[in-house]
């Protein structure tokens, strides 16, 4: 058995790191004193404060969001549950998420079309934008001289940061008008293909800008590795690139997606905010059901939140319902962000 | 090993002529030439930024993958210049396999790691890439140890497995050159002896050259070796010789110890 260790002896917390006697002994026959290294009372202060604020950003962070949460949940449950602030009737959840009728003049708040018409305009524009976005980032990263890539990667961060609402006049005054004029002989073109179009130009630049990212940080042992065993550039890109960036490929696609869903401006100036697009679909007998399904002027939860917000009384049922569409468009979005999360984290188990 | 007394018999599969080599402006080679022997382990040693890795790359021409360079000067197989006109790289880097110096499997199974060269040449028949994997596997000693777990991601092994792992999938196109730079410098010195003894047992029907620091590994494992030095052949010849009688000072003084 070892003996125990001695104490060691006492020390006060505010005794400086270096004894002054010690100093002095290091000094002594030197003609300049070495200085001995002490952080000031202010600055230990100061960390202590500090530390203070940054929690308390974060708490004011996690209030504004718990907070937004609470009053999205509180005002929509006023549409199934007779709750205080409520002058209308209520509802049931089977006759708001299960019916295609939204008439609210006529007591009908279906919203099938909503949810309907949001998976379809995110689903087809992520069909055009994600497979354009990832080539688009081999191509930058792996495929482009240097001078192009610099360029390019430019030019996407760019566009990142356009504001939605000029994609949206971009849309509503050159486009429409143009697939109206060649296509359509002349009849409105808006609806899910033009609305589509746009927000998959929208959301390009994000899957790009961070296909681009997954594609440069691999290693270049694999495209090396790859080609040594007689492979073509091409051969490597197919099946050792992209395979090994799949994780982060996918990230960007449901970064993507997350831009679409939430997108209200810029479709709502081309969609045609038609809550009965169902119905019309229906009925219409005039041309082939596909493009009949890329043409019907339609709505999504989005569009018919701007749209029709503003224009119900608080309390109402019409209000309600729209807010619980709010709430699940919330809910929509935190899933896709707890998606990302999760593969995020695959990729670096 | 081959030793001075015995005279070679094998046939000069790889020759190199006045081989000069740019990056841009600056000469990384300048006017080498050797002959490189089949079936016999070929050892380049020399200080950092000698140019032995870059040397090394010229024999399947794998630099120009990421960059522009310059070769001038004539380098052949069997023969044939392969940096003539016309010379298929693909076909070349089919025949010319390369271990990197750190192990570099793909982020795909171990079975999809052999399999992927098979087919990259168009073998797609289940029996047939199952049979070239486990003689892959089995020629760089590394079935028995995996053979229960071939689906498993290659990421997952330890870097003396996954360094076999790449010789495995090398092998698995049935390469008549391997060349290896500095294949064991990630490695620990159990799994440096395994590969050492691997180099060993391939070079029965490969021609081997191994780019390598560490002396003790060129004298253990090469019958021939070269000392560049700045980019410049400056001595070449048996192992032996250059270990126990170099011509060079220079030699002497680099494996001695005294610079490098």
């Amino acid at each position: 058995m070892a003996e125990p260790m001695p104490d060691l002896p006492e020390t006060t917390l505010d005794a400086p790191l270096l004894p002054d006697g010690l100093a002095r002994i290091a000094t002594q026959g030197t003609p300049c004193p070495t200085p001995v290294f002490r952080q000031s009372h202010l600055h230990r202060l100061a960390d202590r404060w500090t530390h203070l604020l940054f929690l308390a950003c974060t708490l004011l962070v996690v209030l504004l969001i718990g907070g937004i949460l609470y009053f999205l949940a509180a005002r929509g449950a006023g549409a199934f549950f007779p709750l205080a602030g409520n002058t209308d009737k209520v509802v049931t959840f089977r006759e708001v998420f299960l019916s295609t009728n939204w008439d609210p003049g006529d007591g009908h708040f279906g919203i099938v079309p909503f949810i309907a018409g949001t998976l379809a305009v995110t689903g087809l524009a992520l069909l055009v934008a994600a497979p354009t976005g990832v080539l688009t980032g081999v191509f930058i990263a792996k495929v482009a001289p240097p001078w192009m890539r610099n360029v390019m990667r430019q030019v996407m961060d760019l566009l990142v940061g356009i504001p939605s609402v000029v994609y949206g006049i971009f849309g509503l005054t050159i486009i429409l008008p143009m697939v109206g004029h060649a296509w359509l002989a002349d009849a409105p073109a808006a609806g899910f293909a033009v609305s589509a179009a746009i927000l998959a130009v929208m959301i390009v630049p994000t899957v790009v800008s961070l296909s681009t990212d997954a594609f440069e940080s691999l290693p270049s042992s694999l495209d090396e590795g790859s080609q040594a065993l007689g492979s073509t550039r091409w051969q490597a890109i197919w099946r050792v690139l992209i395979p090994a960036a799949r994780p982060r490929l996918l990230t960007a696609t449901v970064l993507g997606l997350g831009r679409a869903i939430g997108e209200a401006m810029a479709v709502q100036m081309v969609i045609g905010n038609n809550p009965q697009w169902m119905l019309l679909m229906r009925q219409a007998t005039d041309q082939t059901p596909v493009l009949r399904f890329l043409f019907t002027p339609a709505a999504t939860l989005t569009t018919e939140l701007v749209q029709e917000l503003p224009n119900t009384a608080s309390g109402s049922t019409w209000n309600n319902v729209l807010f619980a569409m709010g709430l699940l468009l919330y809910l929509m979005t935190m899933l896709l962000i707890l998606a990302t999360r999760r593969l995020g984290r695959q990729e670096h188990a | 090993m081959l030793s001075p007394q015995t005279p070679e018999t094998k046939p000069v599969k790889l020759s190199v002529r006045n081989l000069d080599f740019r990056y841009g402006e600056k000469k990384v080679l300048d006017g080498l030439s050797m002959d490189i022997h089949a079936e016999r382990v070929t050892a380049i040693i020399g200080p950092s930024g000698c140019g032995k890795s870059t040397f090394l790359k010229c024999f399947n021409r794998i630099h120009e993958v990421s960059s522009a360079v310059q070769v001038s000067g004539q380098m052949a197989m069997d023969g044939v210049d392969i940096y003539r006109g016309g010379i298929d790289q693909v076909d070349l880097r089919r025949r010319v396999g390369m271990v990197f110096q750190k192990p570099n499997p793909f982020p795909k199974s171990i079975y999809e790691n052999v399999a992927f060269g098979p087919r990259l040449f168009g073998v797609r028949d289940r029996a047939t890439l199952d049979g070239l994997v486990e003689d892959a596997l089995r020629k760089s000693a590394l079935w028995d140890e995996v053979k229960d777990r071939l689906k498993e991601s290659a990421t997952g092994m330890s870097g003396g497995q996954q360094q076999r792992l790449c010789i495995a999938r090398a092998l698995a196109v049935n390469p008549e050159v391997l060349l290896m730079d500095e294949p064991c410098s990630a490695l620990d010195p159990i799994a440096t002896a395994k590969i050492e003894d691997l180099i060993g047992e391939l070079k029965e029907n490969l021609t081997i050259v191994i780019v390598t620091h560490n002396m003790q590994q060129a004298a253990r494992v090469s019958d021939y070796t070269a000392f560049f030095w700045l980019g410049k052949l400056i001595e070449m010849d048996l192992t032996e010789r250059i270990f126990t009688t170099p011509r060079e000072r220079m030699t002497e003084d680099y494996i001695t110890g005294r610079f490098g």
